[in-house]
């Protein structure tokens, strides 16, 4: 024992710790949108009749899904510039890997939300003239994403703590300037405690909002 | 550009060595991880209040942070903390162990508090105590409902799991680094390396589908 926890190191460093800060929100949006955005797309390929389209959008679900994040960003920026002659720098090989990576669950999501719609509802929109698009996003798709709100949450929280994996191929977010700043000032435990702390701080309302969330829809539902 | 797997298939023998060492982190993690989740689970659901907020908050805690910066903390600043000397085996287990019971413990609360009231009034009503209906009438009903959101778990944990490379832990992901370096054949060990996760954790989920399929035939309902 005998430590005495000093953040004062920390306050002084603050500047370069909010550049790390600016690259974490920055990578979480994009990867975010890309991830939530294509994962519809992913989805309702998913659902699709055609075995030309649902099959290639199983494939890239499983494939995925069933590899770890960090292998997929690591291939990215290793071995991706080698079989494409597509250089990859940092940011590039970890939003490729994150968004990817939530694209394929969140399409999982977005299924079972478009499964779990009554069948009659797609009947419906047949029956008074709308095509199979038109029934999709009108009817089915906006009930079918209200019900899996939460669950999209949820996938936006991993989402967020993904992005400290970013750091591993060297890109500048949060964890690796408090990296740099527990390797210059020798003070590991402030540093990385103060990140836990950030992170804490950002997703606990978020994911008590959640269960608020949850709860309002099941009464609504 | 030319695919060559010989010089990775010359080595295979330090990935299967890599593969070992990631089993043996995650089956360590879910040894203390499993009895601690169910610690945490049954802190939370009690009556007395300060234990249940601190369980609370442990539980939240290691939810919301990320895995690599627990990881980190674990590592680099513990030891310092509590002056013991830390290898990058430990770290990882400790890390895992916490961080997944932390998930456990969800799963095992929503498993208790599916079972119905009356159960534990019936246990109590023929003289049981506490943690008897608990181990006897209560857990054996949860603990089927909750299976299937605990191998999703588990398979969540083996995923994490590569990110002890980066405090140079010996698995499968740390050994692909060293192979990509002493070959300069990254292309081919990484796909090679992606390859053997995505057969290991496929397998992994349809074992986990086919057995969620046998507990619904044998009708109980899922708890996720």
């Amino acid at each position: 024992m005998g430590h005495s926890w000093d953040f004062a190191t920390i306050l002084q460093n603050w500047p370069v710790l909010w550049v790390g800060i600016k690259g974490t929100i920055f990578i979480f949006v994009i990867t975010v949108i890309l991830g939530l955005g294509g994962g519809l797309i992913v989805g309702v390929a998913r659902y699709a009749k055609s075995p030309f389209i649902s099959y290639p959008a199983r494939a890239f679900v499983e494939i995925f899904r069933n590899t770890p994040v960090l292998v997929q960003i690591i291939w990215f920026f290793y071995a991706f510039p080698i079989l494409t002659g597509i250089e990859t720098d940092p940011f590039l090989a970890a939003v490729l890997g994150i968004s990817l990576n939530t694209m394929a669950f969140s399409a999982e999501i977005y299924r079972a939300g478009i499964q779990s719609i009554d069948k009659g509802q797609w009947e419906a929109g047949k029956a008074i003239g709308m095509t199979y698009n038109q029934t999709l996003r009108r009817i089915i798709l906006p009930v079918a994403i209200k019900r899996v709100l939460p669950a999209l949450t949820n996938r936006g929280i991993e989402v967020f703590k993904m992005s400290t994996l970013a750091s591993v191929v060297g890109y500048v977010e949060t964890l690796n300037q408090a990296k740099l700043i527990a390797d210059l000032n020798f003070n590991p435990i402030e540093s990385y405690t103060a990140v836990a702390i950030i992170f804490f701080v950002v997703l606990y309302p978020v994911v008590q909002a959640t269960y608020v969330l949850e709860r309002r829809l099941r009464r609504s539902d | 550009m030319e695919w060559n797997f010989l010089a990775v298939l010359n080595d295979i023998d330090l990935l299967f060595l890599g593969l070992v060492n990631t089993l043996k982190v995650t089956g360590l993690a879910l040894f203390f991880g499993v009895p601690l989740g169910l610690v945490l689970a049954l802190s939370r659901l009690s009556t007395f209040k300060p234990l249940s907020a601190v369980a609370g908050f442990i539980v939240e805690f290691f939810r919301t942070t990320p895995p690599l910066v627990q990881l980190f903390w674990f590592f680099f600043a513990l030891p310092i903390l509590i002056d013991v000397s830390m290898t990058p085996l430990i770290a990882a287990v400790v890390t895992f162990s916490i961080q997944s019971s932390a998930f456990f413990a969800e799963i095992f609360r929503s498993g208790i508090q599916s079972i119905d009231k009356g159960q534990w009034e019936g246990a109590k009503a023929i003289g049981m105590t506490y943690s008897q209906s608990l181990s006897r009438i209560i857990l054996p009903q949860a603990v089927k409902r909750m299976i299937p959101a605990f191998m999703e778990r588990s398979i969540e944990l083996l995923k994490t799991t590569t990110l002890v490379s980066t405090v140079a832990y010996a698995d499968l992901m740390f050994q692909a680094n060293e192979l990509a370096q002493k070959t300069f054949r990254p292309l081919e060990v990484y796909t090679i390396v992606a390859v053997i996760y995505l057969v290991l954790i496929f397998l992994c989920s349809q074992f986990s589908i086919w057995v969620e399929h046998r507990l619904a035939k044998s009708g109980e309902g899922t708890v996720r």
